[in-house]
C-alpha cells in the first residue's frame, strides 16, 4: 500500500522526474503537474495529501496555487511545500505568509526533499490521529451532555410541584443549579395530623454525585417522616442513612422543620445549614421584621454517633418563612464582601405580598448585590407563606 | 489559588493553608494531606488555617475525612488559628465540637 499521495508541481520536467523517482522509490504515490492550472485539474481527479510546488511557473504560479488550495475548505488541510529558488529568510517568510506549510530552497538534494516529505507525513498521520480522537471526544461529550440534561430534568421532577400547597400555607421556590444539575434539594410534606414537614438540604460538592446524594436525602427524609416523630428523630435517622451510604467526604447540611398550625409553632433541627428567616407578618408586604431560626448542629452524614438538637420558634398566621442554601448569600464580590445572612435580612425587610413576587425580588436583589460575580454554587430559595 | 506548605516538627506534621478553600481546590489539598499522612505517618497532624479567608462545605468535608483517616491510623488531628469567617462556619455546623481547635500553632503542637 502506498504511504500517501504527493503532487509534484514544477514546469521543469527533469525536476518532476527526479522527485517522482525518489518519492516512488520511497513508497509514495506521485501525481505530477507542470503548473497551477494543471495541478488543480489533477486535484479534481484525485486528492493528494501533500503538494510540493515550484513558485515560478507559467499559467498559474505557485503562490496563486497555494492561495487557492489554502482558501478552499475542501483542500486547505492538504500540506503545501513551496520549492523556490528565491533563497533567504525574506522569501521564506513570504512563502509561509501565503499559507504554505513549509519551504525548500532551490537548488535542493532529492534526499533533502524526501526527508522533508517523510517528516511531513509523520505530521499528517499525527494530525489524522488527533482529528479522529477529537471526533470521538466530541461524540462522547455530546452523549454526556445529553445525559446531564436528562438528569437535570429528572432532578427538577424531584422538587415539589408549583404552586405549592400545604395545610394552611402556600409556597414557591427558585432552583438554580450551578452545573445544570446540583446538590440542593427540598421537600414539603403534609402530615396526617394537619402539620407540615419541611426539609431543605445542600449536599457537599457539585454535579452528578451531589445530585444522586440529594435524591437519596429526599428519600431518606420521606421515610423518616412516614415513621412519625419529630424533626430530632428525622435528623438522627437521616444521619444514619447518609453515614451508611456515602463516601468519606460526602455529607449534607440540612434544615428540618415541623410546622404545627394549631400551636403556631415550628419545631426544627439545624444540621449545619444556614438558618431560615421568619418574616413576621411577611405576607402583608410593607416593611417587615425578620427573625433567624437559629440553631447549631452537625451536618448529616459525618458520624452516626453525633447528637442533634431540636429548637422551637413561633410561626403565626400571616408569617413568611424563607428557606435557602448558602449559594444564595456566599458569592464573593470583587471587593471580597459577600451578601451573607445580614444582607439577605436587609433584602427581606421589604418584600412584595405574593410569594412568587417575593422569591423573584430576593433572587434579583441577591444577583444585583453580587454583580458582576454570578452565582457559583447551587442556589435554592423557598418561600412559604402562612395564610392569614 | 490555594497556597499549601508542609513541614515536620518532630513526630508532628504541620500543613499550613492560605487562600479560599472551595470545591475547585479540594483535590489539591486532599492530595497534599493524603501524601503527608502516608509518607510522614505523623502522630499528630496540625492543619494551620490562619491564611484561609473562606471555606465551603466541600472544604469542611475534606477536613472531616482527614480527621477520620488520621484517627484510623492512630494519630490525632489538631486545627489551629481559625480566622473569624472560618470560625463562624465551624460554629454554624457545630464542627467546633468535632475537631480539637487551638488558638495558635504552638498550642496545637503542644496539645498532643
Amino acid at each position: 500500500m502506498a504511504k500517501g499521495t504527493v503532487l509534484v508541481v514544477d514546469d521543469e520536467a527533469p525536476i518532476r522526474d527526479i522527485l517522482s523517482f525518489y518519492l516512488k522509490r520511497a513508497g509514495y504515490q506521485v501525481l505530477t503537474a507542470a503548473h497551477g492550472v494543471e495541478a488543480l485539474e489533477e486535484m479534481g481527479r484525485s486528492r493528494p495529501d501533500l503538494i510540493i510546488s515550484d513558485l515560478r511557473m507559467p499559467e498559474m504560479p505557485g503562490d496563486e496555487l497555494c492561495k487557492r488550495v489554502k482558501s478552499d475548505p475542501a483542500t486547505r488541510d492538504i500540506y503545501f511545500i513551496i520549492l523556490s529558488a528565491l533563497d533567504g529568510t525574506a522569501s521564506r517568510i513570504g512563502g509561509l505568509s501565503l499559507g504554505a506549510d513549509d519551504m525548500i530552497p532551490k537548488p535542493f538534494h532529492a534526499q533533502e526533499v524526501l526527508a522533508k516529505v517523510d517528516s511531513t507525513f509523520r505530521l499528517i498521520e499525527m494530525q489524522k490521529e488527533i482529528k479522529r480522537q477529537n471526533k470521538e471526544l466530541t461524540a462522547f461529550q455530546q452523549r454526556v451532555q445529553e445525559e446531564m440534561e436528562l438528569a437535570a430534568a429528572l432532578q427538577m421532577g424531584l422538587l415539589p410541584k408549583l404552586p405549592g400547597e400545604a395545610p394552611g400555607s402556600t409556597y414557591t421556590h427558585r432552583y438554580l443549579p450551578a452545573a445544570g444539575i446540583g446538590g440542593d434539594i427540598y421537600a414539603i410534606l403534609p402530615l396526617p395530623d394537619g402539620c407540615t414537614a419541611m426539609m431543605i438540604a445542600d449536599v457537599s460538592g457539585h454535579g452528578v454525585t451531589a445530585a444522586l446524594i440529594s435524591a437519596m436525602v429526599k428519600t431518606s427524609f420521606e421515610n423518616q417522616v412516614r415513621l412519625g416523630g419529630e424533626p430530632l428523630a428525622w435528623a438522627h435517622g437521616m444521619n444514619e442513612d447518609l453515614c451508611r451510604s456515602t463516601l468519606a467526604e460526602q455529607f449534607a447540611t440540612a434544615w428540618l422543620g415541623r410546622l404545627d398550625p394549631v400551636a403556631n409553632r415550628i419545631r426544627y433541627v439545624v444540621a449545619g445549614h444556614c438558618a431560615p428567616l421568619r418574616i413576621v407578618g411577611g405576607t402583608r408586604g410593607g416593611l417587615q421584621r425578620s427573625e433567624v431560626l437559629r440553631g447549631k448542629g452537625f451536618m448529616l452524614g459525618l458520624d452516626e454517633q453525633l447528637p442533634f438538637l431540636e429548637h422551637e420558634a413561633e410561626f403565626l398566621p400571616g408569617d413568611r418563612l424563607v428557606l435557602y442554601t448558602d449559594g444564595l448569600v456566599e458569592v464573593e464580590r470583587d471587593d471580597r464582601t459577600m451578601l451573607e445572612e445580614a444582607g439577605l435580612r436587609r433584602i427581606c425587610a421589604e418584600l412584595p405580598v405574593g410569594a412568587e413576587e417575593a422569591a423573584e425580588a430576593v433572587i434579583t436583589q441577591a444577583r444585583a448585590y453580587n454583580q458582576p460575580a454570578p452565582f457559583v454554587d447551587d442556589v435554592t430559595l423557598v418561600i412559604l407563606d402562612r395564610k392569614a | 489559588m490555594l497556597n499549601i506548605q508542609t513541614r515536620q516538627e518532630g513526630t508532628a506534621s504541620v500543613v499550613s493553608i492560605q487562600g479560599k478553600v472551595n470545591f475547585e481546590v479540594t483535590a489539591q489539598l486532599r492530595d497534599v494531606i493524603r501524601e503527608t499522612v502516608a509518607t510522614a505517618q505523623p502522630k499528630l497532624l496540625v492543619i494551620n488555617l490562619e491564611g484561609v479567608s473562606f471555606i465551603d462545605s466541600s472544604g469542611l468535608g475534606l477536613l472531616v475525612a482527614a480527621r477520620n483517616s488520621v484517627d484510623k491510623s492512630g494519630g490525632k488531628l489538631h486545627l489551629s488559628c481559625l480566622p473569624a469567617p472560618v470560625k463562624k462556619t465551624f460554629d454554624q455546623t457545630n464542627l467546633t465540637n468535632y475537631f480539637s481547635i487551638f488558638a495558635t500553632e504552638q498550642d496545637a503542637l503542644r496539645g498532643a
